[in-house]
């Protein structure tokens, strides 16, 4: 016998399919807005910009590129630079090998779904083909619709697009990367970026 | 005068062999509090030892003596939060008690402290004891018996009976615990694990030495034996005195 | 004999100043937990939510695992099954093969632990870097982790400042946490961009999806997920969750049990392999079956390996996670002891028994009574402590006996009271002064100054 039937059969000798499932959680009522998630942002060590109208995001972007890049290379992933609009934004070559943006600066990604209670980001697979990119940055930009902030995860997870799943991947960020491994001494960036900017905007 | 309460007195084994001064000041306190004290010298061991260690043939037999000897009490009260949850709450997972008459039984067993203020509604005994005093909130009271709040738990505090109680002793100043964990006794674990019993027992007699504590008190006289030993081995730390001896003390010492 | 646990700590856990450390180290983590999870409204509900749903999920196991088994499949994944931690090994070892890796970066399972995954790779000439920094810090000193979410919790910064000069060439007496964990960054940076093969665990595994969720804090999943072509996931078959609705119940609860964050920095929903690469998925089983069919014992099933337990036991704290046999430490760990590996009989003993496991379980396993239940049947007393037992029994049932065995007590008091190789009292000595005897009992005292009892 193969060990998926094996495992299968000991399980289903296991089991009885008495115990209901209890339902969806009852999304609580616990306050929602920009400020709340910029609060939580800040608590995880992020930074949160804005709410600002769509027009100046390229401006305020460009501000915060000026203060991390140090003259290394930006990328804006091409779902960001719909939203940034013109300007010298570099969309990252889509024949570029995952390990090709070890040394990239800062990137620029698209969020859409923003989580007051914890101050978590969804990044879907969509807007990030180039899936290394934001875990090999240094510094990690996310622009985010200000209309897209949700109290909690529920509701949050429940106002994705049906088709969230079906681009290999969605992450919810929340911060810069971090590590306590050492005698619990809170450390950003232990392997991902070491910054993590969002930029809040009211949709045109 | 109301007609005295009835109460039967439940004397762990530990207590009646190794601290008899304990359930002597209980059956003081008891009827300074207007009960009329009885003690039914059959009774020797609720079992919990043996339900803890395993030894459950022994444990049960035990557990079934000791609510046969107590089934003609009204009102059962006993010096001891560990022996008081060994009857209330775990005796049905061994099939002791389980029935009706049982569960009313061990729902009408109490620890001391537990009694006197949450069923006599009695807190003032007239008892002085001036000195600063730690507490041991004994794990078994605490969550088995939430006789308090575990510091684990959210939502409101509320304090011990235990606390309540010392709150109204004459001259007595109450030393916060910055923790309300385990003192390490644990029944069998003191002896399996000594060492790690030991560490857990020094931690909390050093946080209340720090705090300038003299004593230490709480409900149940094995975990005050274990940190006792400990005191004496080390040399220092607050001595431990069961709450019954505190309430019963009504003059300087 | 002492018990394993006493013994570890002692060999482990040695001076005073250690033990204070990774007390208050791990002690802080609780205190976290406290403050997160008291800022949610909904916690108890929540709680007691994520536990119907695994209850449900454990109880319909075999439903979710074949409707995980052809999402997953229609997503591009491939799906392997091993029965216990050698066929997981092989499975893992040969997909490695097949594709000549040579080089693999890891990120935190302990489910690996659990299975000896690392030492079958190496010994088939792998070489795997763990790339969570604790992970990374105990695989140097070849030790195993000794909390499940803080793995070198044990170490002091100047252990650690040693080893990475010792083997990553930081300057020596450097022990400044932001710069050690810098200097491991850029170690593993490279080995990230040079390693042929990701291995991640699996937080949850979403059956109506066929999805898994890897949550991590550094990115370092993320990183071995995306840089390398192939990725191979493991998870114990008790991961499963039924649908993608439950997922925000458990995220809720997990990164705020753990450390007290509000979410753990990365959580990602992976479903299938990314264009252009391979994703194989094993599923363990290493004795969950029988777990799972045990239905006194099945709630253990439910953890999710948040460290709530750990991080709120006396005992653990005393002890350090390398006094536990087996791969969990702490009370979950002496829980699934019995049940999972033949060094974890004694485990249940390791516990006072006072319940705060209980109290922070964000999904209700009933973890002290679960210890009490398996020392009832697991572990009962052996041998000559059987025979003492019985004994005791017997006395404890005859109050004429029980009073001859107190005055004999009585007697040999004061022996007892003084150390000596074969004193019976020897556990208690061991740390503590016996008291003095109090001379006569209390029925005796009774029955002197009252008149005999009833």
């Amino acid at each position: 016998m193969s060990d998926r039937e094996a495992i299968l059969q000991r399980v289903r000798g296991a089991v009885r399919h008495e115990v209901d499932h209890p339902g969806a959680h009852p999304a609580p009522s616990l306050a929602g807005g920009f400020e709340r998630f910029a609060t939580r942002l800040r608590g995880v060590g992020g930074e949160a910009h804005g709410p600002v109208p769509s027009w100046q995001v390229g401006e305020v972007v460009t501000g915060v590129v000026n203060l991390r890049a140090e003259g290394g290379r930006v990328f804006a992933a091409e779902s960001a630079s719909e939203v940034l609009g013109p300007g010298v934004w570099v969309v990252p070559p889509a024949d570029l090998a995952p390990i090709g943006f070890e040394d990239v600066a800062v990137a620029i990604l698209r969020g859409t779904i923003g989580v007051a209670e914890n101050g978590a980001v969804a990044l879907e697979g969509r807007h990030a083909p180039q899936r290394s990119l934001p875990f090999l940055c240094r510094h990690l930009i996310l622009l985010l619709p200000s209309t897209g902030i949700h109290p909690d995860l529920h509701s949050a997870q429940a106002a994705l697009p049906a088709d969230a799943l079906d681009h290999h991947h969605l992450t919810w960020i929340s911060g810069p990367s971090k590590t306590a491994d050492i005698e619990q001494t809170l450390v950003y960036g232990a392997h991902g970026p070491l910054t993590l900017d969002l930029i809040a905007y009211t949709p045109a | 005068m109301p007609e005295p309460l009835d109460v039967g007195l439940f004397v762990p084994c530990y207590v009646d062999q190794l601290a008899p001064e304990v359930g002597l000041a209980t059956a003081c306190v008891l009827e300074r509090a207007g009960c009329r004290v009885h003690y039914d010298a059959g009774q020797t061991c609720c079992g919990q030892p043996f339900l803890n260690m395993g030894a459950t043939a022994a444990g049960t037999r035990l557990a079934q003596r000791h609510l046969d000897i107590f089934q003609k009490y009204e009102t059962i009260v006993c010096p001891s939060g560990s022996c008081t949850a060994t009857v209330r709450r775990r005796y049905p997972e061994f099939g002791v008690g389980a029935d009706e008459a049982g569960h009313a039984q061990r729902a009408r067993t109490f620890e001391l402290g537990e009694f006197l203020v949450r069923r006599l509604e009695r807190t003032g005994l007239g008892a002085r004891f001036p000195h600063r005093v730690a507490v041991l909130s004994s794990c078994h009271g605490l969550r088995d018996l939430g006789l308090g709040s575990a510091s684990e738990n959210l939502g409101t505090r509320e304090r011990s009976p235990t606390e309540v109680l010392l709150g109204e002793v004459e001259g007595l100043s109450l030393v916060p615990s910055l923790r309300d964990e385990c003192c390490g006794f644990g029944g069998s674990f003191a002896v399996r694990l000594p060492e790690v019993s030991a560490r857990m027992g020094r931690a909390r007699l050093r946080e209340w030495a720090d705090a300038g504590a003299e004593y230490v008190t709480g409900t149940d006289v094995s975990c005050l034996l274990h940190l006792e030993g400990i005191r004496q081995r080390e040399g220092s730390g607050p001595e431990a005195i069961h709450l019954a001896e505190i309430l019963a003390r009504t003059e300087d010492r | 004999m002492s018990h394993p646990v006493e013994s570890g700590a002692r060999r482990e856990l040695g001076s005073p100043e250690a033990i204070l450390r990774h007390d208050a180290s791990v002690f802080d983590l609780r205190l976290r937990r406290d403050a997160a999870a008291g800022e949610v409204p909904d916690w108890e509900a929540l709680c007691d939510r994520a536990a119907a749903v695994k209850a449900h999920g454990l109880d319909h196991l075999d439903r979710y695992l074949e409707e995980f088994e052809r999402r997953a499949t229609e997503a591009g994944a491939v799906v392997h099954w091993a029965s216990d931690a050698a066929a997981f090994c092989a499975t893992v070892g040969d997909l490695l093969e097949e594709h000549a890796v040579e080089r693999v970066a890891k990120s935190k399972s302990m489910l690996t632990e659990e299975c000896g995954l690392n030492p079958h790779l190496e010994e088939r000439g792998i070489v795997v870097v763990d790339t969570d920094l604790g992970e990374r810090i105990v695989q140097l000193e070849a030790e195993p982790p000794s909390h499940i979410i803080v793995p070198a919790i044990h170490r002091s910064r100047q252990e650690i400042g040693e080893l990475f000069h010792r083997r990553m060439g930081t300057p020596r007496g450097e022990t400044d946490p932001e710069r050690l964990t810098r200097a491991a960054r850029r170690d593993l940076r490279t080995r990230f961009l040079s390693a042929q093969a990701g291995i991640t665990g699996v937080n949850f595994a979403v059956a109506e999806t066929g999805s898994l969720v890897v949550v991590t804090n550094e990115g370092n999943a993320d990183l071995g997920m995306s840089l390398p072509p192939l990725h191979i996931a493991c998870l114990g078959i008790e991961k499963l969750i039924p649908r993608l609705d439950d997922l925000p119940t458990f995220l809720r609860l997990l990164a705020r049990s753990a450390t007290g964050q509000p979410i753990s920095a990365y959580t990602s929903v992976v479903t299938g392999p990314r264009p252009g690469g391979e994703l194989h998925i094993v599923l363990v089983d290493n004795g969950r079956s029988a777990l799972l069919g045990d239905a006194a014992h099945r709630s253990a099933l439910r953890c999710i390996r948040c460290g709530a337990c750990l991080n709120t036991c006396p005992v653990y704290r005393r002890a350090g996670g390398h006094a536990y046999p087996g791969p969990i430490p702490g009370p979950i760990g002496s829980v699934l002891g019995p049940a999972m590996h033949e060094k974890g009989a004694s485990l249940p003993h390791a516990s006072t028994l006072c319940g705060s496991c209980t109290a922070v379980c964000p999904v209700r396993i009933d973890l002290h009574d679960q210890l009490l239940a398996w020392r009832r049947e697991g572990s009962p007393p052996r041998g000559f402590e059987a025979l003492l037992a019985r004994l005791a029994g017997f006395v404890m049932a005859r109050p004429r006996l029980y009073r001859m065995a107190g005055a004999l007590a009585r007697v040999v008091w004061p022996a007892l009271r003084v150390r000596f190789p074969g004193n019976p009292a020897h556990g208690w000595l061991a740390a503590r002064e016996l008291p003095r005897h109090p001379g006569a009992s209390f029925s005796a005292r009774w029955a002197r100054e009252r008149g005999a009892g009833e």
